[in-house]
């Protein structure tokens, strides 16, 4: 498997989301909130005539974003034909995957488990391969499922 | 409404084009289903799909008679409907047949695209095929099938290659994806643009520049609106496809069905057209084979012999809504609940927890079908569940409310996502957000005082023209703070909904309106129920758009519109149910106090005294570019400059009653005492312990009441030259006339304006005059007495009315002597 993958920092965790599905990463402008919306939903912002959904991804784990820097960038994702703007620790480096996504002995944790695809290796070494329809569902869909 | 017969001959190439091309975006939809079916025939749940397709392809041949597909696609429905309902295990056998009887509609509609008619042949050996009995000689068939299908495949048939080639086009069909790229696109440059004027303010005039940014400007907005209109599309040529369905569905089930469309010139996207149809089409089937009683029946039970179908299409703010309505036998409610019960869809306990309105909602969970034989035209549950997964997949819903042997009636919702409305922004707690203006019936900047605000438990009130209102704050609904302190002015958008119900939304301030383009959010963020959609201001900060009818259903403001439905059915079963009346107090010209009920009462104008007409025996005026009568006048000279007008209307026609003061609308409380004597009193009450008159609104209307016409507007020849064409047409464009170019033929202008000396010049040449002429003179001295100096500006407008007045009773006569 030689998929490009996206490197990135989630809550202090090296991340990996599929390059194709990343249309752009952006800087983050101004944010309009989204009053009486799930915590993690952090406004919407414009990218030229489009309107994209701020998603927070430490707080879409049901985990405190202020433990970890910010990236002031965001990575444009297309989920479900809707555009969301990912906020993130850090937004690293572009590579290719070298395996297919793997489980771990002992799991990913509880949040985790939730949004991984499974552990992939590349050159800077492994990362979550993570699965975005479920990063953007939020906290609230672990709930009901479980 | 549309009962004409040219909707429904709509041509039948174009049916057969449009099945064609369903079919097969169909079955390209569902083709990886069938390879993953094929490769795992084990695998029920890749059935689902193939046997929409087969469903769809049986219902649409169904009324396009071919025989020979609606029996192949039936049997196939047949086979995997059993698989559904667990009756039958998939096997590779199966999965074989169906597959040979999907290649097969594949190659007949391949035919009747190049043909315009399905081929005849023998379907028997591959509809048995499709039976469960293993007999040998059925294996071998079935082979048989397999190998040809192999065979298929290798080697496309070289005659549906050829006939593809044939095909001309007259539309193209486009993806989706690329008009909204170029919608996007153009929003972008939009943005661009504003920018870029942003930029060129700051820098100061630029002629050089400024030139072509203004053309820039012009054809940037044409564009957007031509690409606007790309998208939307006249919700008629859904409907024009209707009245044949009904008509052969009706002819096939031996029933007997009137059909009235109404809103067809409701302007939809294209999409939502597309995604609306199947819905609807299901819809009315179901109506037809199941709601509506045979002819015999309905007589039996004292009916009109042919049932009425009625589809009318609505906009509400950013909703479209659709309803269907028949009046059939209604849905048995207990026949549903047996069922629910049956399937194991509710329990016993559930049961006897849910009112009728629930249990009703429940044909449209998947699997359910009342039908106690499965027919050619519905059936199965197919149908109602997909419907509502479809139109709900779009953001919409589907209800249905029904009194037993009165008639059913299908509501669907379907929002305008990706559409431009005319919006509201207004500020609360330093954010901006966005109402759609077809919402907001009025504005009011005003001390509670003023509003007289008050509290009734949790829920505040204001009064609006003497009503009792419910007020929501802003603030709290988005569970913000707000700016304005108590006590201070506050401003009230008042929103009147659909369902006409009327609610206050306080915020602490309104900002502009315009033309807003609604973009749909992600469903995280319209889970929350108070977004109808995002839009971009013109700086390119987005703004949420609140979706007020939510909001307001969410504070239980909203009359449902099945209640009305229903209540209204009600209503009319048992008439009369004691209702406060209410009336506009006035003072007429007379000095009498008089009363008129607020029913009729649409607004108030106010309208200068020339603007009246007393020229015929009625006197008219001119308003909104209608020409009203105009009534309650006193005998001689009009009695002041400007006049105060009610302007009533019975539904279909208005008219104008001049008043000398209103005072207030008051309830009507006290008893009402007939007065014979005078036609126009309905009767003499008490307000305030004073005598009222009350007008009678139906005498009102049957004396005066004419169908009001918009004024067309005439058109009018002006003379040659600049002066003419600069100075000259804006008066008489304002005067209410449309301006020809010179050169237009007499006959199709109705007034024409020359000089006095080209006017002169012309008799002597003898030429004909056929429409009225207002000649023009160009000295203030007065020369021949019919002239009038080319600055009397207000010779002139009067000339021009009473010109237009004449051609407007002359078109009249004409028609009333046509009738």
């Amino acid at each position: 498997m030689s998929e490009l993958l996206d490197k990135t920092q989630i809550a202090g965790r090296r991340c990996a989301l599929p390059a194709g599905d990343v249309k752009s990463v952006i800087e983050l402008g101004a944010i309009t909130p989204v009053p009486r919306s799930p915590d993690f939903i952090a406004g919407i912002t414009a990218l030229r005539s489009q309107a994209l959904t701020v998603i927070d991804c430490r707080k879409a784990l049901g985990l405190d974003p202020a433990s970890w820097e910010t990236d002031p960038r965001a990575a444009v994702v297309a989920v479900g034909g809707h555009s969301y703007a990912l906020v993130v620790d850090a937004i690293e480096d572009i590579a290719s995957g070298q395996t297919s996504p793997d489980s771990v002995p002992g799991g990913f944790g509880a949040e985790w488990t939730r949004v991984a695809l499974g552990m992939v290796e590349t050159a800077i070494g492994p990362g979550l391969l993570v699965d975005l329809a479920a990063l953007i569902a939020g906290p609230a869909a672990t709930g009901a499922a479980a | 409404m549309d009962r004409s017969p040219l909707g429904a001959l709509r041509n039948m190439d174009d049916l057969l084009a449009d099945f064609v091309a369903e079919t097969r975006e169909m079955l390209e939809a569902s083709e990886s289903e069938i390879i993953a079916w094929e490769a795992n025939p084990g695998d029920g749940s890749r059935v689902d799909a193939i046997f929409r397709f087969v469903h769809t392809v049986k219902g649409n041949c169904g009324f396009l008679d071919f025989p020979r597909l609606a029996e192949l696609s039936h049997a196939a429905e047949d086979a995997l409907a059993d698989v559904r309902a667990g009756r039958r295990e998939p096997n590779a056998k199966l999965v074989t047949a169906v597959l040979a009887v999907i290649d097969r509609i594949v190659e007949l509609v391949d035919a009747i695209e190049a043909n315009g008619q399905c081929p005849g042949g023998e379907d028997t050996v591959l509809i048995a095929s499709l039976s469960d009995q293993d007999e040998g000689d059925e294996i071998s068939a079935v082979d048989e099938i397999a190998s040809k299908r192999q065979l298929d495949h290798a080697d496309p048939n070289p005659q549906s290659a050829t006939a593809n080639a044939q095909t001309t086009q007259r539309t193209i069909r486009l993806p989706v994806d690329l008009l909204d790229r170029v919608m996007s696109g153009v929003s972008d440059m939009v943005l661009a643009r504003n920018d870029l004027a942003h930029r060129l303010r700051e820098a100061g005039n630029q002629p050089t520049i400024d030139g072509p940014f203004e053309r820039l400007t012009s054809i940037l907005s044409d564009v957007r609106d031509a690409i606007t209109r790309m998208r939307m599309q006249r919700i008629e040529t859904l409907f024009s496809s209707l009245p044949r369905l009904v008509r052969d569905l009706s002819a096939e089930l031996d029933k007997r069905v009137l059909i009235d469309l109404e809103g067809g010139d409701v302007e939809l996207d294209r999409e939502m057209i597309e995604t609306v149809r199947d819905p609807l089409t299901h819809i009315i089937r179901n109506a037809i084979d199941h709601g509506i009683e045979p002819p015999s029946e309905r007589l039996a039970i004292g009916k009109r012999e042919s049932a009425f179908l009625s589809i009318a299409a609505r906009q509400s703010g950013n909703t479209i809504s659709i309803v269907v309505s028949d009046d059939g036998r209604g849905i048995d409610e207990e026949r549903i609940a047996e069922k629910a019960l049956a399937t194991g869809l509710i329990t016993p306990g559930e049961r006897s927890a849910m009112d009728r309105e629930k249990i009703l909602q429940l044909i449209f969970e998947p699997g359910f079908s009342t039908a106690k034989e499965v027919s050619n035209v519905s059936g199965r549950g197919v149908g109602l569940d997909v419907v509502r997964e479809n139109l709900e997949r779009v953001g919409g819903s589907i209800k249905v409310s029904s009194t037993t042997g009165v008639g059913t009636l299908f509501t669907l919702q379907i929002p305008l996502t990706l559409s431009i409305i005319a919006g509201l922004t207004v500020q609360i707690a330093g954010q901006r957000f966005a109402i759609p203006q077809s919402y907001v019936e009025e504005i009011i900047h005003a001390s509670s005082k003023a509003l007289d605000l008050t509290r009734m438990g949790e829920t505040s009130l204001v009064t609006f023209r003497g009503q009792r209102v419910p007020c929501l704050e802003l603030a709290d609904v988005l569970n913000l703070d707000p700016e304005a302190s108590e006590g201070a002015d506050r401003s009230m958008v008042m929103l009147r909904l659909a369902s006409g119900d009327l609610f206050a939304l306080a915020v602490d301030a309104i900002h502009s309106h315009g033309d807003i383009v609604v973009k749909p959010l992600a469903p995280a963020v319209m889970k929350s129920g108070l977004y109808a959609g995002s839009t971009l201001l013109d700086d390119g900060q987005p703004v949420l758009l609140l979706d007020v009818t939510n909001i307001a259903s969410n504070y239980g403001l909203v009359s449902d519109a099945r209640t009305r439905v229903l209540n209204d059915a009600l209503e009319t079963k048992t008439h009369h149910e004691e209702r406060v009346q209410r009336a506009m107090l006035f003072t007429d010209f007379e000095g009498r106090r008089r009363a008129i009920r607020l029913e009729v009462v649409q607004r108030i104008e106010t309208t200068p005294a020339e603007a009246i007409d007393l020229t015929s025996s009625r006197a008219r005026v001119v308003i909104d570019g209608l020409i009203l009568p105009l009534v309650g006048l006193p005998d001689g000279p009009i009695p002041a400059p400007k006049l105060r007008l009610l302007r009533l209307s019975d539904g279909a026609s208005d008219l104008l009653y001049a008043v000398r003061a209103i005072e207030d609308a008051v309830e009507l409380t006290q008893d009402l005492k007939p007065e014979p004597d005078d036609p126009l009193v309905e009767a003499i009450t008490l307000v305030d312990d004073q005598t009222v008159a009350l007008m009678d609104s139906h005498a009102l209307f049957a004396q005066h009441g004419e169908a009001s016409t918009p004024v067309a507007r005439p058109t009018c020849r002006l003379p040659d030259g600049e002066w003419a064409r600069t100075i000259l047409a804006p008066l008489v464009n304002a005067a209410g006339y449309d301006v020809v170019e010179i050169g237009t033929p007499e006959n199709e202008c109705e007034i024409a304006i020359w000089f006095e000396d080209e006017y002169e010049a012309a008799k002597a040449l003898d030429w004909e005059f056929t429409n009225p002429v207002i000649r023009l003179r160009d000295h203030p001295e007065s020369g021949a007495s019919d002239t009038i100096y080319r600055y009397d500006r207000e010779g002139l407008t009067d000339a021009l009315r009473k010109a237009r007045i004449s051609l407007k009773s002359s078109s009249a006569d004409a028609k009333g002597e046509a009738a």
